[in-house]
Formats: C-alpha cells, structure tokens, sequence
C-alpha cells in the first residue's frame, strides 16, 4: 500500500471555476474531502517490464507510434481500492457537493500514483529513456486491452482490480497503462489533445486553456 | 474415508501451489494453466502425485480460473476443463488422497462495486459445480468478496451434497480488498454451514498469524490456513520464506488451537509440505477457547449483542406520508438518506421494512437491501410478514443480518425458522401466538420458550434468537407494562437470551410522549433489554441509551459519552438575519437560512410566484456563474441543494393548503446498460431536482426496456441518459432505438450526455438533444416544458 498525494490545482481544475480563487468554505470542503479520501484509500500499483514484440500489447497505429523504438517496455496498473467507490457514493446520498470533490481528488490521487510508479520504473532504468503512459482508449488504442493487461499483471488477484465485461475498470479510481523504455531520447511533452477522446468536447479548449494530459 | 471422517483426525495435511509448480514444469506466458489439464495431464498428475508423496491428503483439481467468465478464450468448455481436471486428480490420488474441487473468484466484481449481479456469480459456481461432481469436497480459495463467495456456497449447497470449505484472503491490515472483516466473514460463513473456513494467499505465515488468531476467536469451526512462502520479490516474483521456515511458523500458528487444515499457497512447493508434515506429526489438535457474544454483521462490521445496542426504525412506511411516496416512486435515494441520518445519529442496526400494498415487496426489498449495503456499514434486519421476501433479502444479504420475525404460531415457525437455518442470520421471535399476546409475564415467557426450543431443535443457535417481549399501550392497559419488564427479565436470566422491543408504543395517547418512552426505555434497559427498536434521530432516546452504558459499567471510562456530548456543537439559532434574503441564501448556499426565509415569505408570497421571481432567477445566476468559471461544482451543487430545501418548504405548504403541485414536468434519468458511473447523472438530478422537475431516477446500468416501460407507464415527454465509456455508448444507441419503435412514445424527447460524447455523435445515435454538462439539461428541460 502507498500513500496518495492530492494535487489541489488539478483538483480545482477538474471542478471549474477557471476564472476564480476559492473561497475559505471551498478550502474547508477540501480539507475535509482531503482526510475521508485519505482515510478510504488503499493505493495498491503493479508493473511488469515486457519484450513489447511478444506482449501482445502492439494493437493499433497510435501505440506502434508511441512505442516506436522501444525493445521493452512495461504494464502498469493502479488502484484506489474499493472504499474509495464507496465514500464517493455515500457521499452522492447524502451531499452531493463533497461526491463531486471527493470525485475528482481520486482520479487526482490516483494520477500521483501512477507518477510514483514512474519514478520507480525510472530508476529501474538509469541512463534510459521512457515514454509517457498510454493507456486503452487513448486514440485506437482498443479498451479490450485493459482485460489483457490486468491478466498479465495478476491484478485481480493481487490488487483486487478487475474489469466489468464493458471493460469498465473496477474500483472505478483505477488506471492500466503501457510505457515504454528507449536507448534513445523519445519526444518528450505532453500526450496533448490529438489522442484524447475528449478533444472535441472539451471545456478546456473551449475556454481556450488546456489541462495537463 | 471421506472427509468429515478425515476432519476427526487431529490435522489435514493440503497441497502447495499449482500455478508455482506448473510454471516450474514450463507454462508458458500467457498461456492459460487450466487448458494444461487437457493438453498436458501427465504434468498436471506428476505434480498432485509429488504433493502426494510430501504428505499430502488432499488434493485440489486444477481448476482455480476454471469458470465461463475467465476460460472464454481457452478453447475449451468450463465441463471439459473440469472433468479432465478432476480425472487428472482422481488418477493421481489412486485412493491414497482425497481430492477437492477447487473454486476461485470469477475474475469480475459483484455490484455494487462492479456489474456482475449476485444470480450471475451463482450461475458461473454452479456450472464449475455440476461439472466436477466425482470430487471428495469443495475449495472455494482466495476470495476477497464475501457476498461473491456467498453466492458459491449457495450453488455448492443446492447443487451438490459434498462438504464446503472457504477460505478467504486478507491483507495485514485484517481485511480482503473489498473491505471484509475477518470476523463478518467467520460468523458468515459459518452461518451458511460450511465445514471449515480459514485463510490463504496474500502474505507469508508469520505475517498471517494475527488474521490466523482473529479467526478462531469468531469460529466453532476447524480453521484452515495455507499461507504464501513468504513476500514475493516484485520483480524475480520469488518468495523469501525456506520451506524449514515456513513450517516452524505454521507449527507456532498450530499452537493458537482450531487450525486443523494446513497447507501453503503461492510459492510452496511439495518440500514445504514435507517439512510442514514433519512438523504436523508433533502436534496434538486443540479446539481455541473463546468468549463472543451473538453478533450480527455486515461484509465490513460486526456488532457483538453484548452490551445494548440500537436499531434504528425509520425505514418502514407505516404511518410516514413521504416514506410511502418514496416507495411508490421507486426513490431510493430518499431511503438511503434515511439510512445515513440514522447512522449519523447512532444506530447500530437498521431495520428495513418496505412492505406496501401497491408495490412488488419482494423486487423492492432486494433493490433496497442491496442499495443500502452500498452505502451504510452497519448490519441489517430483514423486516417482513411474508416468508417469501424474507428469504428474497436473505440470499443476496451480505453479511449475517436478523430477520424480523418469528413468532409462536406453527405457520410462522414453520416457514420462517428454516430460512433462519438455512441462511445464518439470527431471529426476532414476537412473544404471541394464535392466541394474540397473552397477558402475563408468564405466558409470554412459554412462547419464548417454545419459539427457542424450535429453533435449536432446527440446529440454530438458541443465543441467536433474540426475543421481543412486546410493547403495550400504557394508556390502554396499564398493569401491561409490569408484565413485558418481568418477561424481559425472565428471558435474559432464565433462557440467556438477548431482548427487543419497540419502544414507543407505550405512550400512544398520551401527552408528552417523549417522556413517557424516555423513561420507559431506561426501565426496560434496567431489566435487560438488548435491543430497543427507536428513532435513533430522537436525541433524547439515543442519549438515554448512551447514558444507561455509563451507569451500567458497560462504556468503560465514559469514552463514548463524553465524545459524544463534549464535542456537541450547540444547534445554530434559527434566527433570520435581516440582511439576507432569500435569494443570496441560494446563492450562497445557506440551508439553514434559506428555510426559514422561505416560510417568512409563503405568509404573504404566492408560492409559484417565490418559485418563479426569486428562486428559479437565484439558480440561473448560479448556473450563468459556473458557465463562466466564476464559481466551482461543488459551489453551484450547494445551491442547487439550498433551493431544494425551499422547495420541499412550498411543497409542505401546498400540501397544507391544497396548492397545486409545483413540479414543472417529469424526466427520466438513467445511466445506461453496462455503465457503474453515475455520479455525472446524479448532479444532472439534484440541478433538475431544483429547478421544480419531478426527476424519475432509474439509477446506473439501466436495461432499455426498463426506460420504455417507465415512460410508457408515466407518461414521460424527456429522457435523460447518460453514459461515460466508448464502450458503453452502443447501450445509449440500443435505448434510443427502442424508445423510437415503441408506440405512444413517439413526441418523447431524449438528451443524452457524459464525458465522450460529441454533439455530433448525439445526433447520430438519434437524440434529440446533447448536453455539455448538468446546467444545459436544465435548459434542455426548459425548452422540451416550455418554462
């Protein structure tokens, strides 16, 4: 089990008000948000370096791009654990203002262990390169891969991750990705809107600003 | 010998692991370990006969993924799998070991923490079951789920007559990933009849000892216990426990008595098992001595009956206006509210009673237990009159739960003490017969007797039925109040057994019935009731229970009542600012205020105008402000909410003054079939809540058909529906397309909404309407009501 770290600007990004401060009774709503998800949370992460051409991992145009160069690369997986679905829910009963913050400091917290995991891959991996996660549904990345990726990472029984037959990762504040490992410096950046799904929705770009995918 | 022969020996030597060895015998990456029982069986019988010959007497099939779900894509059949398994055991075996049909978890989480329902999970167990029936006994392994495993020794116990062993797999913090404590998930499945329960997997032997040691404090049962060799290196996946090791902390794990099945799980091999055996020969089984109390539990808590406890009485539509309409109108969310207020307020146990003429009760029943179980941790009682719903909410119940109730007629004890039996939960027996109530202490106090007599003659624990010596209206009869205290009494003291009762009926009729119940309940307290069914919202009774644990000696140091009330924030005065009116209250989300500004206004304010020039004005300022980024969410939910409360205000006082309803127009909200997130539709509900709409909410993973009905049914003009995923966006098109084929829906508007659709996409899947976010379904609902 690992800690979380909560990003508050991510937090309040996630939540609108882009043209505001928070005021003191929003600070005291995320203090209060801030401990009941600390409390409910039980980060759990798996990795596993792959020979990315046997993985079976190599589906799409967009991975074989991102991937371009990469002998080996690994799987990752996180989760907050299921008490987190849990509080968010009970919270959407009784008060629907601290579901939505709870709501977005978990995909938050769930984000910074992804970035542990990166630190750790990173030092496994001194004077490489890596990639940046991408994960299934990122552009024609297909969603069926989360399925083989938890299987290949002993997930379920191991973190208690799974996928619903809709590939819905279950806990719902969970991630599965794939980086990969580089002799040779790989373009570093952003994932940026081209690969989001979101991209033509968005209220971000509608509001002419952008978030930090 | 079978094997409830074999549990009469001091010890049961298991196996080690199979994924372990058959990695060691050259499984491939990513090839699947149970399709080795066909296309490799002389590697899958080498290994059971090495365990053989370690010492093990019995072995488990290779069989631990073997379900539908997980062997979709092996080429073979879960019957094909499973009997090539079970040949490839009964080989190996060659009369010299017992062979165990071994069960894991299906691979997918049960609702509500994932989509999987509780008949699908039973469906998958029985077909593994029924396909591996020439076995000596049942392992179901590594379950963190208990509900899930629920659902596996139902299908073991109604397909197959073989014994059942559970083990569960907890991490060192006590509990299994979805939350399961080691005592709900002893006194569970013990209920359920199992043959042994224990632990495997997740940690080494020294590391599982404490979880080890929890177990035989909450079970009569053998105990069974196969600990990892050790903590696996994450990345050799090695583990760093020697099999000399492994076997001299089994053998200190021996030591805290039950532990009677003993073997190792990932990472053991059959040289474990020797030195385990070895170290098993030295040994003599003893049973643990323990002291627990009754308990009732859910998946997460346990509430021990060894000191009073309250369960709270709210949910029951008896007399409750709202509560009925609620039920009418399928709003769950008003009962889960009701739940958690108690809770909040003190409750130890909720009662459930949703019984109404007009609706299904079974359906509802099993709607609202599981709903509740999603939201609140505190242990259920199953309130019914008819045997049917009872064993409906009993199935799916997660957990050990009461049933309310039994009584002393023969019909009642005929069909509700089986149910009991059958599913482990504990009973309330009502102190009347075909006789009604008898009068006297002494008449109540024989069918106590009888109601647990019948139940131990039916092999249910006689300290799991809690007796309800029934409460009579003072006013009425007043000698009766005397007679239910010395029954009280007598029960505790001469059948040792826990007490119930409904409290407040004693003061039916009379004036200032607070008091009156106040002090009634701290008599009954006084003669040994357990359990006082109240209203834990009532201050008064609550901390009258409070206080009888301190001068009772029971809350040790005053901890609990001195947290309670030294921390108690004195009530905000309801007074009105002058400063504020209404409309900032809104703005500013000031419930408190806002209410009270309300009915000021309703004096002399027509209400549809207060709706319309100040609340309906106060929200689109709100919404305008959140469009620009001027506030936040959860700001504008907080509105949202405010206006809610001055809403409810105006409909109590229409209600009153038989107004016209104030509901601008009815919606459909549903997140689509094969969608579990919701939370995107739930704001959408509290702002079109707030703005006067009636919202029919149909809750997350809704089927097609279940829209169209409820439109039909309701005369709906506006569905809403949203889902979040690509992949589930074919049910969002598949709910359109139904909707305009069905005749009488054809003026029927749809939205939709949610994080990957497009305006574009919308239209292509036929919709009527795309929405950005939860304030544009609102001005969709003012376009399609016209206001």
């Amino acid at each position: 089990m690992t800690d979380i770290t909560i990003n508050r600007e991510e937090v309040l990004r996630y939540l609108g008000g882009a043209d505001t401060k928070p005021d003191s009774s929003m600070y005291a709503l995320l203090d209060e948000c801030e401990k009941e998800l600390s409390d409910a949370a039980a980060a759990k992460y798996l990795y596993k370096k792959v020979k990315l051409a046997d993985s079976g991992l190599l589906l799409g145009e967009d991975i074989k791009k991102h991937l371009a160069g990469c002998e080996f690369g690994y799987a990752v997986c996180a989760t907050l654990g299921a008490s987190v679905d849990r509080l968010i829910r009970s919270a959407q009963i009784s008060d629907m203002a601290k579901a939505v913050v709870l709501d977005a400091m978990a995909s938050a917290a769930v984000e910074s262990v992804c970035a542990q995991v990166d630190e750790i891959i990173a030092d496994e991996n001194k004077g490489k390169y890596l990639t940046w996660r991408f994960a299934p549904g990122y552009g024609d990345y297909p969603i069926e891969l989360q399925q083989k990726l938890l299987t290949m990472l002993d997930a379920p029984r191991k973190i208690g991750l799974c996928a619903s037959s809709e590939y819905l990762l279950t806990p719902s504040k969970s991630v599965t990705s794939v980086l990969g490992v580089s002799e040779s410096p790989v373009e570093a950046g952003r994932r940026g809107c081209a690969v989001c799904n979101m991209a033509k929705t968005c209220k971000f770009r509608k509001a002419g600003t952008r978030c930090e995918f | 010998m079978n094997f409830r022969e074999c549990l009469k020996n001091d010890f049961i030597i298991l196996d080690g692991a199979t994924g372990t060895m058959l990695q060691k015998s050259g499984l491939k990456l990513g090839e699947i370990p149970e399709t080795l029982n066909i296309t490799r069986p002389e590697v899958v019988k080498k290994i059971h006969k090495d365990y053989i010959a370690a010492g093990t007497q019995i072995i488990t099939t290779n069989t631990f993924g073997a379900n539908r779900y997980k062997m979709k894509d092996s080429g073979f059949s879960v019957e094909e799998l499973i009997g090539a398994a079970v040949r490839n055991a009964r080989d190996a075996a060659d009369g010299k070991a017992l062979v165990a049909l071994e069960i894991g978890p299906i691979g997918q989480l049960l609702e509500p923490a994932g989509s999987l329902s509780f008949d699908e999970a039973y469906d998958y167990f029985r077909e593994e079951i029924l396909a591996g029936t020439d076995v000596d006994v049942i392992f179901f392994e590594t379950f963190t789920d208990l509900s899930e495993v629920k659902a596996g020794v139902l299908a073991a116990k109604e397909n197959s007559d073989k014994p059942v062993v559970v083990s569960m797999t907890f991490e060192g913090n006590g509990r299994t990933f979805a939350g399961v404590s080691v005592a709900s998930a002893a006194l569970t499945l013990e209920g359920l009849g199992v043959d042994a329960v224990g632990v495997n997997c997740s940690l080494g032997p020294d590391e599982l000892t404490p979880i080890v040691e929890e177990f035989t404090k909450w079970t009569n049962l053998p105990v069974f216990v196969k600990p990892n060799a050790g903590l696996p290196d994450p990345n050799s996946n090695t583990y760093n426990v020697l099999p000399e090791d492994f076997a001299r902390s089994m053998s200190r794990i021996i030591d805290f008595g039950s532990v009677k099945l003993v073997g190792g799980c990932c990472g053991t091999t059959p040289e474990y098992i020797e030195k385990l055996t070895e170290v098993v020969k030295t040994k003599k089984y003893k049973k643990a001595e323990h002291n627990k109390d009754t308990a009732v539990c859910s998946a997460t808590t346990v509430v021990e009956l060894s000191e009073p406890r309250i369960i709270g009485e709210r949910i029951n539509p008896t007399g409750k206006k709202l509560f009925k309409e609620a039920l009418k109108n399928n709003d769950i969310d008003y009962i889960l509210s009701q739940a958690i207020s108690q809770v909040n307020a003190g409750a130890d146990i909720l009662d459930v009673n949703v019984g109404l003429p007009e609706i299904d009760e079974k359906q509802m029943m099993v709607r609202v237990i599981k709903a509740l179980q999603s939201v609140v941790d505190v242990p259920l009682q199953i309130d019914s009159t008819k045997p049917e719903v009872i064993e409906a909410a009993l199935r799916i119940y997660n957990g050990k739960p009461i049933v309310n109730s039994v009584n002393g007629e023969e019909k009642s004890l005929a069909s509700v003490l089986p149910l009991v039996k059958k599913y482990g939960a504990s009973v309330i027996g009502l102190t009347l017969d075909e006789n009604g109530i008898p009068k006297t202490a002494e008449g109540r106090f024989k069918i106590a007797e009888r109601i647990v007599n019948r139940a131990k003659a039916i092999g249910i624990n006689p300290k799991d039925v809690y007796i309800d010596c029934l409460t009579l209206t003072v006013s009425a009869e007043q000698e009766g109040c005397e007679q239910t205290l010395t029954a009280l009494k007598r029960v505790r003291d001469e059948l040792g057994c826990k007490t119930c009762l409904g409290v407040s009926n004693i003061s039916f009729g009379l004036p200032n019935r607070e008091l009156v119940n106040h002090i009634f309940l701290t008599m009954a307290l006084q003669n040994g009731l357990t359990l006082p069914i109240i209203n834990p919202n009532d201050e008064a009774m609550t901390g009258a229970v409070m206080a009888y644990k301190v001068l009772a000696n029971i809350d040790k140091n005053s901890v609990k009542y001195i947290e309670k009330y030294n921390n108690a924030k004195p009530e905000k005065p309801k007074v009105i600012s002058s400063r504020v009116t209404l409309d900032d209250a809104v703005i500013s989300g000031l419930k408190n205020e806002a209410s009270g500004l309300t009915n000021n206004l309703l004096k002399d304010t027509d209400a549809m105008k207060i709706v319309n020039e100040i609340l309906i004005p106060a929200l689109d300022k709100v919404g305008a402000d959140f469009e620009k980024g001027r506030i936040f969410l959860p700001q504008l939910i907080q509105s949202a909410n405010t206006a809610q409360v001055c809403f409810d205000e105006i409909k109590k006082h229409l209600t009153k003054t038989d107004g016209a309803p104030v509901s601008k127009g009815k919606i459909i909200l549903a997140t689509v079939k094969g969608d579990i997130h919701d939370i995107g539709k739930n704001i959408v509900k509290v702002l079109l809540d707030n703005y006067g709409y009636t919202v029919v909410d149909l809750g997350r993973d809704v089927e097609p058909q279940l829209v169209v009905d409820t439109a039909i049914e309701q005369n709906i003009r506006l569905i809403g529906l949203s889902a979040l995923m690509t992949t589930t966006l074919g049910s969002m098109e598949d709910t359109i397309a139904l909707v305009r084929n069905t005749e009488g829906l054809e003026s029927c508007k749809i939205m939709v909404g949610g994080a990957v659709l497009t305006p574009e996409y919308a239209e292509k899947i036929g919709a009527d309407y795309y929405c950005r976010d939860a304030k544009e379904s609102v001005d969709t609902a003012k376009t399609v009501f016209g206001s």
